[in-house]
């Protein structure tokens, strides 16, 4: 027996408010483990549901520009030459960098401008599987998305400019192709585009193995976009490579919003919880005035009362610690297999994490019950006591 | 042993001050057994617990064996009250979580180091001495008033105090019990423990041998 005897037994004696104590600050610490948790995973899979929705960084080769005038009138910029990148080569630098699982889709692009029933329009050649992972918006207005080599997929724009519907043979380069499908509106370029199969319209045009520039979707989370634009600059000299600077942040300020809002709730949370604690070492502090008053009458000191009343919330915040901690982690699987972030998104239990959060917890409920321990210090014998 | 000069302490209520001790003086040496008396009000708590230091004058001073308890820093008052004084209340307060025992051992649980087993063994004596040894392990719920009232003693007399100052012990007791408590401090008395009690019983008061009366803040003369 010693000092801890009286407030453990304290703690006992009050068992059921003792026990509702610890259920709700360990629902609490549990509902900041779930968040923290749910707020790593929700970071990740966002970021990769937001690639699907376009690049962020695009590959290109270098061109040379001349400006030219003529009669005192500047006609701008002008391409001297039209220069192409190796596909293999080029992809092959790209999925090879030092954050390469950081690449969520990579798609080469071959452009050529023909003309439909004499109307000129632009023809993509794009890798069908890799575009959908940039273009997840995509979905066939009329007709199906492109199976085969010879398939088009027609913009709206451009469908109804040339009359395509699905079925519809095109003219590509010498080579015939089928309209598949017609693009739903999407209120971009693509629009006014038509889609080919990338190897088909490279034979088309005699440029195997070519592509005019790629589209990379990149996830930001974990590591600069610069680092990733550094690391494929150093594997394709004589490219430009721009990170697409509004697409990151806008993308990087979306999942931060929403780790920003799990841990204001979290925040939240927890200061509810410290503010209970401390409430409850209040009342507790003025029912057992007259046990200080007995206490300091027997000759307890201040700093031994201050330690009583305040060792009480030290375990209850530890119990509340390890609980919740546990509780929120194993509480984490079951929120995330109802959000369907996908068997990558699932906890992982980190025990320095675990360590820190116990710390904390126990920190806060400390701080939350210094308040009430010290007014228990000051108090005195005789104006505790009664019938003194 | 003990000695009050024209104490004086006055309290702040909400009808304005109300003036508890008018310069009080009094003496107690070593091995008495005093008893201040005086009717509900008349100040005897207030001189009591001013002499046992759980109160601090307005103006007047306390000296115990020479030194002015207002000189005493914190720590040393801490240290007087573990060791030569010890309280005995009208309401025994005891700790309703601890047993008869665990509740005499309170003066020792002050720190981190556990009981000795010393400290056990006198802890036993004193509830042996107070006629408890079988209900040791018993909660104060399920002791009589006189029972807790003993192990009150009981806890008092384990630090082996000089003085006892008990406050209306037998306050909340009936006559038979009221008189079990006050023949033990009588024995502890004349075993050399100085006794100073408050009480409004004046059979009681006539077991002292020496009684002081207070009426109105002031103590009357002997007569």
């Amino acid at each position: 027996m010693n000092i801890l005897t009286i407030p453990l037994r304290n703690l006992r004696r009050k068992l059921a408010r003792t026990v509702l104590m610890l259920v709700v600050f360990s629902i609490g610490v549990a509902s900041v483990t779930a968040l923290l948790e749910l707020s790593k995973a929700v970071g990740e899979s966002l970021e990769s549901k937001l690639a699907a929705y376009g690049a962020n960084i695009l590959v290109s080769p270098k061109t040379e520009t001349l400006s030219v005038g003529y009669g005192g009138m500047a006609l701008g910029d002008v391409s001297v030459d039209i220069k192409y990148l190796k596909e293999d080569e080029t992809l092959a630098a790209i999925r090879g960098i030092h954050h390469k699982d950081r690449l969520s889709a990579v798609a080469p692009k071959f452009v050529v401008v023909t003309r439909v029933a004499q109307t000129p329009v632009g023809v993509v050649g794009v890798d069908h599987e890799q575009e959908r992972l940039i273009k997840s918006y995509w979905h066939a207005s009329a007709g199906s998305m492109p199976r085969g080599g010879t398939d088009v997929l027609a913009g709206s724009d451009a469908a109804a400019r040339l009359g395509l519907a699905p079925g519809a043979s095109v003219a590509i380069e010498g080579r015939d192709f089928v309209v598949a499908g017609v693009l739903a509106p999407t209120g971009s370029e693509d629009d006014k585009l038509l889609f080919a199969d990338l190897h088909a319209l490279q034979r088309a045009a005699g440029k195997e193995n070519l592509v005019h520039f790629v589209e990379v979707a990149a996830l930001c989370a974990g590591c600069p976009i610069d680092e990733i634009t550094a690391q494929m600059a150093a594997g394709l000299p004589g490219t430009d490579i721009k990170a697409m600077q509004q697409v990151v942040r806008s993308r990087m300020m979306t999942v931060d919003f929403v780790k920003q809002m799990a841990f204001a709730v979290s925040g939240v949370i927890l200061l509810t919880a410290c503010v209970m604690i401390g409430l409850s070492v209040f009342s507790s502090v003025n029912e057992r005035k007259n046990e200080i008053g007995l206490l300091r009458a027997l000759g307890y000191s201040k700093a031994s009362v201050f330690f009583l009343m305040h060792l009480e919330a030290l375990v209850l915040g530890l119990a509340s610690a390890v609980a919740g901690s546990l509780a929120g982690y194993g509480a984490s699987f079951k929120l995330m297999a109802l959000l369907d972030l996908g068997p990558a998104a699932a906890p992982v239990f980190d025990p320095a994490q675990f360590g820190l959060v116990a710390l904390a917890v126990v920190c806060l409920s400390s701080l939350a019950s210094l308040p009430p321990a010290l007014l228990a210090a000051r108090v005195e014998p005789s104006q505790a006591l009664v019938m003194l | 042993m003990l000695a009050a000069q024209n104490v004086v302490k006055t309290f702040a209520t909400e009808a304005g001050n109300a003036p508890a001790l008018h310069g009080v003086s009094l003496t107690i040496e070593a091995g008495d057994f005093a008893c201040i008396v005086g009717r509900s009000g008349s100040g005897k708590s207030t001189l009591l617990n001013i002499l046992s230091s759980l109160l601090t004058p307005d103006s007047g001073d306390v000296a115990y064996q020479g030194r002015s308890l207002a000189a005493l820093s914190e720590r040393e008052r801490n240290r007087l009250r573990a060791t030569d004084f010890s309280m005995v209340f009208q309401m025994h307060h005891l700790l309703p979580y601890l047993t008869a025992l665990e509740n005499v051992l309170t003066p020792f649980l002050s720190g981190l180091k556990p009981v000795s087993g010393n400290q056990k063994r006198k802890a036993r004596q004193c509830l042996e001495r107070v006629g408890l040894s079988d209900k040791a392990d018993r909660l104060p719920g399920r002791l009589s008033g006189g029972e807790q009232q003993r192990v009150a003693i009981a806890r008092a007399l384990v630090t082996e105090p000089r003085i006892i100052f008990a406050d209306e012990p037998t306050g909340s007791l009936d006559g038979e019990t009221g008189l079990h408590i006050m023949r033990i401090l009588k024995e502890l008395n004349a075993e050399g423990i100085t006794v100073a009690m408050v009480t409004h019983e004046p059979d009681y008061a006539a077991m002292a041998g020496r009684i002081v009366e207070i009426r109105d803040g002031c103590i009357l003369p002997a007569s």
